[in-house]
C-alpha cells in the first residue's frame, strides 16, 4: 500500500547539509498499525510526510496506493492522493478561529463547497469521537484531548484509506493519551483504515502497534512485528527505548548476572488463562523463582525465570503446554 | 472661551484629520496586506519561497520605511502635483500617507502571518488545498486578530503623519496646532488640538482592541 525505496533527503543549510534521511527503504501493509519510532531529529516526522507528499526528497521512489513516485505528480493527481489520506499533528493544528463543526469541515470547505451529506457526515464524526456537546465551540474552550479528537473527526472527513498521526499523543498527559489511542484503534478496525504514527513514546507502540520501525540519524535501524522487535531486539537504541517501558529483558537478565539457568518465557494469549508455572513447579517439585513478568503487545505474557532443577524436564513440560522457552 | 470662528476651525480641522487618516487606512490595509502576504509567501518559509523576489520586496519594504516622513513628503511633490495636480489640502497629503504607511503595515503583516504560518500551511497542504485558497480560507481568516492589532498600530501611525502632514499645508489638527496656536501665539489652540488627537487616538486604540478581542474566539 505504501512502498518507500531508497529514498534520501538533505536538508542544506548555510554549507552545512544535514541528511534528514538516509537511503530508507520501508513497506507499509494495508490494514495494519505501523509505529515508526526514534529519538528526536532521527527522520521519523520527515519519513512520516513523505507519504502524503508533504516533503520532497532527492532520490528514490515512494509509491502510495496506485500512484508511483508520488513526488512528479500532477496538481490534480496530488490532490485527489491527499485526499484518500488524513493526518493528525502533536500540537492539533486546529483553526481557533472556526468551531469544531467547521473544523471537521475544513477539509471539504478550503476546495470548495460543503455539501448537506457532508455536513451530516462531520456530525456523524463529531459523535463518533464523542464531542457532540462541543459541536459549537471554539478549540480554545477544549481540553488537549478534545483537541486531538477533533483533529481525528477532521482527518476521518473524506473516508481516508491512510491515517498519518505525528507524535499524536505527545502533548497529552498519561490518562488521555490512553484514550486517544484506544480511539485510533477503534477508528482502524471500523473503518479499515492503514495507520502510520510516528512517536518517541514506546508506551504508544505497545498498546496499539502492529509493526514497529525504528529510526536514527535518518536510517532505519530497526523493522518488523512488534513482538519480534520487542522480545529480540538488536540495536542498542531499540533496548534503551523498551528500557523507557521496563521491557528491556537483556538489562533483567545483565543485572541478575549471577543467578545460573535463566530462561525467558513467552506466553501465548490463548494460555494465558492456565497456571502452568504452579502445576510445573508442583509436578517438579522445583520453586521457579521468577525476576521478572510483563504482558506486553497483543497480550502476549513474557516471564524472565530460574530454574535451579530438573531443567531439562521442566523445559519439555513446559513446551508441551505451548510456552516458548529461550535460554539466556 | 472661542469665538465661533475658532470653534469652526476645530470643527474642520478635526474632520480634516478624520478624512486624511480614514481614507489612508483603507489604502494602505489593502497595500499592506497585499506586500505583507507577498514577503510572507516568498520568505524561507513560504510557500512560494524566492530569494530574489523577497530581497527585492523587502529592501523596498526597509527602504520605504526607513525614509523621514517629512521627507517623504517633499520628496513626493512632483509625484503628488502630477496625479492630484496640486499640493495643498487634506487629499494631497494621501499619496505620501499611504506610500509612508504601507511598508510599516506590511511588515507587520509579514510577522503576524507568521506565527503560526507553519503549522497552517502544512494542514492546508494536507487538505490539497492550493496556495490561493490556504491564504485565503486559512491563513488571513486565523491571523484576523493579529492583523487588527497591526492595524490599530498603523492607524495611530498614520494619524500621527498626519500632524506632521498639516504642518506643511495639508490642514488638518496638526495644521491648527502649528500655524494658529504656535505660530500666531496661542498656546492654548495648541493643547486643544494636541487633546484632540490624544482622544482620537484613544479611540482608535480602544476600538481596535475590541474587535481584536471580539474576533480571537478565546
Amino acid at each position: 500500500m505504501i512502498s518507500i525505496n531508497n529514498v534520501s533527503k538533505i536538508y542544506k543549510t548555510n554549507n552545512k547539509e544535514f541528511k534528514a534521511l538516509q537511503e530508507v527503504s520501508l513497506n507499509i501493509k494495508k490494514n495494519t498499525i505501523h509505529g515508526i519510532i526514534g529519538e528526536s531529529g532521527a527522520g521519523k516526522s520527515t519519513l512520516i510526510r513523505l507519504i502524503n507528499g508533504l516533503e520532497d526528497y532527492q532520490d528514490g521512489t515512494v509509491d502510495v496506493f496506485e500512484y508511483k513516485n508520488i513526488i512528479k505528480l500532477n496538481m490534480e493527481s496530488s490532490r485527489m492522493l491527499k485526499k484518500r489520506i488524513g493526518m493528525i499533528y502533536q500540537s492539533f493544528n486546529l483553526l481557533e478561529r472556526k468551531t469544531v463543526l467547521e473544523n471537521v469541515l475544513m477539509p471539504i470547505s478550503i476546495n470548495g463547497k460543503v455539501k448537506p451529506k457532508d455536513l451530516q457526515k462531520a456530525k456523524n464524526l463529531i459523535n463518533l469521537v464523542g464531542l457532540s456537546e462541543y459541536i459549537n465551540k471554539y478549540p480554545n474552550y477544549l481540553s488537549g484531548g478534545q483537541k486531538q479528537r477533533v483533529g481525528i473527526a477532521r482527518s476521518l472527513i473524506n473516508d481516508p484509506e491512510i491515517l498519518l498521526c505525528d507524535e499524536p499523543t505527545s502533548a497529552l498527559d498519561p490518562t488521555t493519551i490512553k484514550s486517544v489511542l484506544d480511539l485510533l484503534k477503534d477508528i482502524k478496525s471500523k473503518f479499515n483504515i492503514t495507520v502510520v504514527i510516528v512517536t518517541h513514546d514506546m508506551y504508544v507502540i505497545k498498546e496499539i502497534c502492529d509493526y514497529v520501525t525504528v529510526m536514527e540519524n535518518g536510517k532505519i535501524i530497526e523493522n518488523g512485528y512488534v513482538e519480534d522487535v520487542f522480545y529480540h531486539p538488536v540495536k542498542t537504541t531499540t533496548k534503551s527505548l523498551l528500557s523507557s517501558i521496563g521491557l528491556n529483558y537483556e538489562l533483567i537478565v545483565n543485572n541478575n548476572k549471577h543467578i545460573k539457568n535463566k530462561y525467558i518465557l513467552f506466553f501465548d494469549k490463548s494460555i494465558l488463562n492456565s497456571s502452568i508455572i504452579t502445576e510445573v513447579s508442583m509436578k517438579f517439585k522445583t520453586s521457579i523463582n521468577i525476576l521478572y513478568a510483563s504482558i506486553t503487545p497483543n497480550e502476549k505474557g513474557v516471564m524472565v525465570v530460574q530454574i535451579p532443577k530438573n531443567i531439562e524436564d521442566i523445559r519439555h513440560s513446559l513446551m508441551k503446554s505451548g510456552v516458548v522457552v529461550e535460554n539466556v | 472661551m472661542f469665538s465661533d470662528l475658532e470653534l469652526d476651525l476645530f470643527l474642520k480641522a478635526l474632520y480634516e484629520t478624520v478624512y486624511m487618516s480614514f481614507i489612508a487606512t483603507i489604502f494602505v490595509c489593502f497595500f499592506g496586506l497585499l506586500l505583507g502576504i507577498f514577503l510572507y509567501l516568498t520568505s524561507e518559509n513560504g510557500m512560494l519561497k524566492n530569494k530574489y523576489a523577497y530581497l527585492s520586496l523587502s529592501f523596498f519594504t526597509s527602504l520605504g520605511r526607513s525614509i523621514p516622513f517629512l521627507i517623504l513628503i517633499v520628496l513626493l511633490i512632483p509625484f503628488t502635483r502630477l496625479i492630484l495636480g496640486t499640493i495643498l489640502g487634506p487629499s494631497a497629503a494621501l499619496p505620501a500617507l499611504i506610500i509612508g504607511a504601507t511598508p510599516f503595515y506590511g511588515r507587520i503583516v509579514e510577522l503576524s502571518l507568521h506565527e503560526k504560518g507553519k503549522e497552517l500551511v502544512e494542514t492546508g497542504l494536507s487538505f490539497g488545498a492550493n496556495t490561493f485558497n490556504i491564504v485565503l480560507k486559512i491563513l488571513i481568516p486565523e491571523s484576523l486578530p493579529s492583523l487588527i492589532r497591526g492595524l490599530t498600530v498603523t492607524t495611530i501611525t498614520i494619524i500621527s503623519y498626519t500632524s506632521i502632514a498639516g504642518a506643511i499645508g495639508a490642514g488638518g489638527l496638526g495644521n491648527l496646532a502649528y500655524l494658529y496656536g504656535y505660530a500666531r501665539n496661542k498656546i492654548e489652540i495648541t493643547i486643544i488640538a494636541t487633546f484632540l488627537i490624544v482622544i482620537l487616538i484613544i479611540f482608535v486604540q480602544l476600538i481596535g482592541d475590541i474587535t481584536s478581542k471580539k474576533l480571537s474566539k478565546k
